[in-house]
């Protein structure tokens, strides 16, 4: 049974906006918080591991799905973005030979360089994976099929 | 920040088991559980593959 005066919808938005936001909308203080504790900690280990955010390239296709998932993480996927490339950009140019490539392509590359580059771009995309779980949680509670 | 990657298992298996034992479990006492399990799972598991992929060979010379 749905749950009443909530909607499936603003829950999953909260949701994506800031971690546990949606279950907090749903009443569920405590695991808000706990959510919203584990998932920014994921994603400041990642900014802290100096981690880096993805950008979709045309001719790699997993690189649509590694960007989706940074973007799921919410607002805050923006400091990630903005650390890794000096600027909020979300695909490469199609153009690999223009200037604007290459500047990104050297932003990634001096990333890839850092030791614990690996383990940043795993913290930044576990933060992204956990809140997709997150808003379809987030949704089964709002109509009603979980508790 | 950390160059461990033992530690960076640790702390990711850790927070990944928090995150799913609440999203899993409402009682108290399975959260727990389903904590200690997957957490001890991931770093018993990883340190297992690690040891089994030991004898062969890198790319380094």
């Amino acid at each position: 049974m749905p749950s009443k005066g909530v909607s499936a919808f603003i829950s999953c938005l909260l949701a994506w906006v800031v971690p546990g936001g949606g279950h907090l909308y749903l009443g569920k203080r405590s695991r808000a918080a706990v959510f919203f504790l584990v998932v920014v900690a994921t994603f400041l280990l990642g900014i802290l591991n100096q981690g880096r955010s993805y950008l979709i390239d045309r001719d790699q296709p997993l690189t649509y799905l590694a960007a989706l998932t940074n973007i799921a993480t919410g607002p805050m996927e923006l400091a990630s973005r903005q650390l890794t490339y000096h600027r909020l950009v979300y695909r490469l140019p199609a153009d690999e030979n223009s200037p604007e490539s290459a500047q990104l392509l050297q932003a990634m590359r001096e990333r890839v360089k850092i030791v614990t580059d690996e383990y940043g771009t795993t913290y930044l995309l576990t933060a992204g994976l956990m809140n997709i779980l997150l808003m379809l949680d987030a949704f089964d509670i709002a109509i009603g099929r979980k508790a | 920040m950390f160059r461990s990657h033992f530690l960076n298992m640790v702390i990711f298996s850790a927070l990944v088991s928090v995150f799913f034992a609440f999203l899993t479990q409402t009682d108290r006492r399975e959260r727990l559980k389903v904590m200690a399990i997957l957490c001890l799972c991931m770093i018993v598991l990883s340190l297992i593959v690690a040891y089994a992929m030991y004898p062969f060979p890198s790319n380094k010379h």
